[in-house]
């Protein structure tokens, strides 16, 4: 992917402390990344403060980004998941699942779709769809909206020890279909 | 963190997907933090559950971020970069191909000052050795304070200076009298050559230098937590007359 071997190239300069070329990265991936941040914390002065967190990291850490392991905008999303995440565990990840604004479009199975874009989603979305609707809706609210077990729990409105059990029972079958 | 992650490797791959998934707690977020330092494994295994799942990032909506946030990050962004440049392939290994394994640091020392090809007058200079004292870096430092390593070919036998996979070596600087080191960056993961323009640390008569092994990305305490791979003090070396 060109796009991805641009984003490599950039984080090379990152890496040596080039800040244009984290310009660069922040002017191509921002409106991307501050959906990721928001999809989780539902917030725009929280998300901008993960997006912060998490552009500070990848200017320590550009350094560390190993193209031959995998894909640089897959890299630095997870940065930014990770800072988003850490964000709503300090804040207590307070219930929200009654929010409208709360991922309807991501469980709508037709979302998955949106996978098929390339190759990498192509092939999770065909593991995902060998999952139950149910197991595959709390794997997916985990991930993009950063819910807790309890919370996908309340959101299905299926008992906790309930969805512990479909989504462990579902990273398995992915490792398995992924493999 | 007194937690004990599981051994039972259906148990381990459950955690690392968990991890990446979002649905650890906090504190059981932070035991595969600080058990990913000394678990290669179980990095592995989360770096390849990150892998696998991030095509599902695309799930959630772009949204542009508010207008002034590059502004705050890049004021917020250290003044000086904590990582180091890549290397270029080392230009002196190949005079230490021959270096015997019993020769006196002193002799090191000399053999640089007297032999370092077009490089300035350093105002500082030691060679790091293992705990082997065998000679692995030589570092220097010019006079507007940049400090330089460079690679010396190991002997035989001897710890080559290159971090394993998922780990990654970080220099520090230590003020005589002090007794926290001072992080000054993480070198490449291949030896070779490295400059730190503008070093955290004023380079000091006596100042120990020490690169110790640490998780990707670096400390995550901001003092050394891994071991002690390689050290030395710095040593003024006169100006030239």
């Amino acid at each position: 992917m060109v796009e991805d071997d641009e984003l490599a190239g950039l984080l090379a300069r990152v890496a040596i402390g080039d800040r244009a070329a984290l310009q660069a990265v922040y002017a191509r991936q921002s409106t991307r990344l501050f959906g990721t941040a928001m999809a989780i914390l539902r917030d725009r002065t929280a998300a901008a403060d993960a997006l912060q967190d998490a552009f500070l990291k990848l200017w320590q850490r550009a350094g560390q980004f190993d193209p031959k392991r995998g894909q640089a905008q897959a890299w630095i999303g997870q940065i930014v998941r990770h800072a988003a995440l850490d964000a709503a565990r300090a804040r207590g990840r307070e219930v929200l699942s009654d929010d409208p604004s709360l991922g309807d479009a991501a469980v709508d199975p037709t979302a998955l779709d949106d996978l098929s874009a390339v190759e990498d989603g192509r092939r999770l979305r065909h593991c995902l769809r060998q999952l139950d609707e149910m197991p595959r809706q709390g794997i997916v609210l985990a991930f993009v909206h950063g819910l807790s077990h309890p919370e996908v729990a309340e959101r299905l409105g299926t008992p906790l020890g309930t969805v512990k059990s479909w989504i462990r029972r579902g990273l398995l079958t992915l490792r398995e279909c992924l493999a | 963190m007194s937690d004990t992650l599981p051994t039972d490797p259906e148990a381990r791959e459950l955690l690392a997907g968990e991890y990446v998934l979002g649905t650890l707690d906090a504190r059981q977020a932070a035991a595969v933090n600080a058990a990913m330092l000394t678990d290669s494994d179980l990095a592995e295994a989360v770096a390849t559950w990150s892998r696998c799942l991030a095509p599902l990032s695309r799930l959630a909506l772009p949204e542009a971020p508010p207008s002034d946030l590059w502004t705050r990050i890049e004021a917020t962004l250290p003044a000086n970069p904590r990582i180091i440049a890549a290397p270029v392939a080392s230009r002196l290994s190949w005079l230490w191909r021959g270096w015997a394994l019993g020769a006196s640091l002193a002799a090191a020392v000399l053999a640089v000052i007297a032999f370092l090809p077009n490089a300035e007058q350093p105002a500082f200079m030691t060679v790091l050795v293992s705990d082997r004292a065998s000679p692995a870096w030589i570092a220097q430092t010019d006079r507007l304070g940049a400090i330089s390593l460079a690679a010396v070919r190991p002997a035989f036998g001897d710890p080559q200076p290159a971090a394993p996979d998922g780990r990654v070596m970080q220099l520090w600087g230590l003020h005589p009298g002090q007794a926290a080191p001072v992080s000054l960056g993480l070198l490449p993961r291949t030896p070779g050559r490295v400059t730190i323009p503008t070093p955290a640390l004023r380079p000091v008569n006596d100042m120990l230098i020490e690169i110790s092994l640490e998780p990707a990305g670096g400390s995550p305490t901001g003092r050394p937590t891994g071991p002690i791979l390689f050290y030395g003090r710095l040593i003024e070396v006169p100006a030239p007359k």
